[in-house]
């Protein structure tokens, strides 16, 4: 019912992973994989999730994907070209949301909300100015001139979307965004961040553990296997998160790939 | 029955007398926290006081006597003059540990392979002791004021080097790795994250040097200074005037205080980032 759509036609995948490898030596000096030969592509506009076991290399992926980290072997493409091309030409133009706020803790909110902006050269009168259009659009308008460590989990993760929106990004990835918070929070910043990001026309890249929120957000699932590869793409309608049998289904197949798939312990 | 006046239920039982008149006893914390902290000193001076009348005077002076000198010190101007210029030398040549210090610790912190290359360096500098250097500097140099930099400067620099080299080596992983994302050049990180922990530990290194140069300013000076602390005390000496030395001595050490508290209020204004009290969890 809800099989691989293979990705759309002739346009250029907005990012497309061939045949990926990565691994790592460890300290006794066995090699262990991270990724091992993972495919896939999304398409420009896309909303991808990706669900797998925990160390199934998913960060490692994304730190791939922003050219802080490099493969053993395939490559990543970003619009066709390889993804260091793209970094380097148009830097800071792929962002990441993660798991802990990760702000610096003496800049304000707005400050730290320019950072990608900071980086990309902007002067500091149009950043702030961005910025803090970032923060009106995440709720936190009279929080703008606050310390980190003077906001809430919450909040702080609010500053840590408008950062990650506030560069004008064409692949926005996310890391566990949500994870950190409690349910109720976790919730209603799941909802004001699909409101924001639906009125962009960026491409975007979920990791989580969370099938619901996967199912919330995307409209593919992707599950990995540990190391990192493709074990299945779902389809998820958009009528999904409001449909319990819907979700219910998804939700039984992704468990069940998940655990087929984890890395033997 | 205890009589309860403002009713909180959780706290019933811990309402006993003890909490009544809470303005007296925030006054009697105050005055018995001044005591316990005078006491010891108390003491000291009450056995000094005693040892000082039964022994000659440049043995153990009287307080007053010494009390006397102090205010003698602070007041004539050509001994006030002597401890400033102790002052401006040990100002001087902290600041200059940090203008060296500073970059050779953060590059050190940045680079592995530097760090391998000055480490015993640095390591075999700070273990040479202060008198070697003395004597070194009486070889080298013919100007005292140059001698007297030289020992302090190099006995304060491998400290901050390695306040500046921890420092940045403590700075947490994941705020590298978010500045690295958002495309931070080399410049970049440094500016904007390294930065403010090179700061803080600059602060720490102010603070252990002043207290290091203090007690070792006098050592250096004694290397024939016409001008100073040393040369005072030096002078005191040949005349057995101990309640002079007990005066130079306090001097010292106040002076150590009140820098310190100076470089602490420095460091809450500038680094008012640290002090997060106010978490809104
Ligand atoms: N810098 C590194 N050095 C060595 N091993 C690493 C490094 N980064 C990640 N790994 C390993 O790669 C695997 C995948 O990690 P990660 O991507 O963090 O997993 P997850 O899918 O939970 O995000 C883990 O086994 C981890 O130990
Ligand atoms: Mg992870």
């Amino acid at each position: 019912m809800f099989a691989a759509t293979s990705a759309a036609g002739t346009a250029t995948p907005k990012l497309s992973v061939e045949h990926a490898r990565k691994s790592f030596r460890q300290a006794n000096g066995a090699d262990v994989a991270a990724i091992a030969d993972l495919s896939f592509t999304v398409r420009a506009g896309e909303y991808v999730a990706i669900v797998g076991p925990t160390g199934a290399g998913k960060s490692v992926l994304l730190d791939c994907l922003l050219g802080l980290k490099t493969l053993d072997a395939g490559q990543i493409l970003i619009d066709g070209r390889p993804v260091q091309n793209f970094v380097r030409e148009k830097k800071g133009h792929i962002t990441r949301i993660f798991q802990e706020d990760r702000l610096l803790p003496w800049l304000s909110a707005n400050d730290n909300a320019a950072i990608g902006l900071q980086m990309q050269g902007v002067a500091e009168k149009e950043r702030r100015a961005t910025a803090a259009r970032w923060l009106d659009a995440v709720g936190l308008s009279s929080f703008k001139e606050a310390l980190p460590s003077e906001l809430s989990g919450g909040m702080r993760q609010r500053v840590n979307i408008a950062r990650a929106f506030a560069p004008d990004p064409e692949l926005v990835l996310l890391d566990e965004a949500f994870s950190a918070l409690d349910d109720v929070t976790a919730t209603r910043l799941r909802q004001d961040f699909k409101t924001l990001a639906q009125a962009q026309s960026t491409t975007f890249l979920i990791v989580t553990h969370s099938i619901d929120e996967a199912i919330f957000l995307a409209d593919r699932i992707l599950v990995f296997g540990a190391p990192a590869r493709l074990m299945a793409e779902i389809a998820v309608p958009s009528r999904a998160f409001e449909d319990r049998a819907i979700s219910d289904q998804i939700k039984d197949e992704v468990r069940r790939l998940i655990a087929a798939g984890a890395r033997v312990q | 029955m205890v009589d309860r006046t403002g009713p909180r239920p959780e706290s019933a039982g811990a309402l006993s007398s003890t909490s009544v008149k809470p303005d007296t006893t925030a006054s009697r914390g105050f005055v018995s926290r001044v005591i316990r902290a005078t006491l010891p000193f108390l003491v000291i001076a009450i056995l000094w006081q005693i040892a000082s009348f039964y022994t000659k005077p440049y043995l153990f002076p009287g307080l007053g006597s010494v009390a006397k000198s102090f205010w003698n010190i602070l007041t004539t101007w050509d001994l006030l003059s002597q401890g400033l210029i102790t002052w401006a030398r040990l100002v001087v040549a902290v600041a200059v540990s940090l203008v060296i210090g500073i970059p050779i610790g953060l590059v050190m912190g940045l680079s592995s392979r530097v760090d391998e290359f000055l480490r015993p360096i640095v390591k075999f500098i700070m273990g040479v002791p202060a008198l070697n250097w003395v004597i070194i500097v009486i070889i080298w140099f013919s100007s005292t004021e140059l001698r007297i930099g030289f020992v302090l400067v190099v006995l304060c620099t491998p400290v901050t080097v390695y306040c500046v080299y921890d420092g940045v080596r403590g700075i947490d992983r994941k705020l590298t790795d978010m500045v690295l994302a958002f495309g931070a050049n080399p410049i970049q990180h440094v500016r904007l994250l390294m930065w403010p922990y090179v700061k803080a530990s600059a602060f720490t290194a102010a603070k252990l040097n002043v207290a290091n140069a203090v007690r070792t300013v006098i050592v250096a000076e004694l290397v024939g200074a016409p001008l100073g602390i040393g040369k005072e005390l030096d002078l005191a000496k040949n005349v057995f005037d101990m309640a002079t030395v007990l005066a130079w001595t306090i001097f010292l050490v106040l002076m150590a205080l009140i820098m310190a508290q100076g470089i602490e209020y420095a460091e809450r204004v500038t680094l008012r980032w640290r002090g997060d009290s106010r978490r809104r969890d």
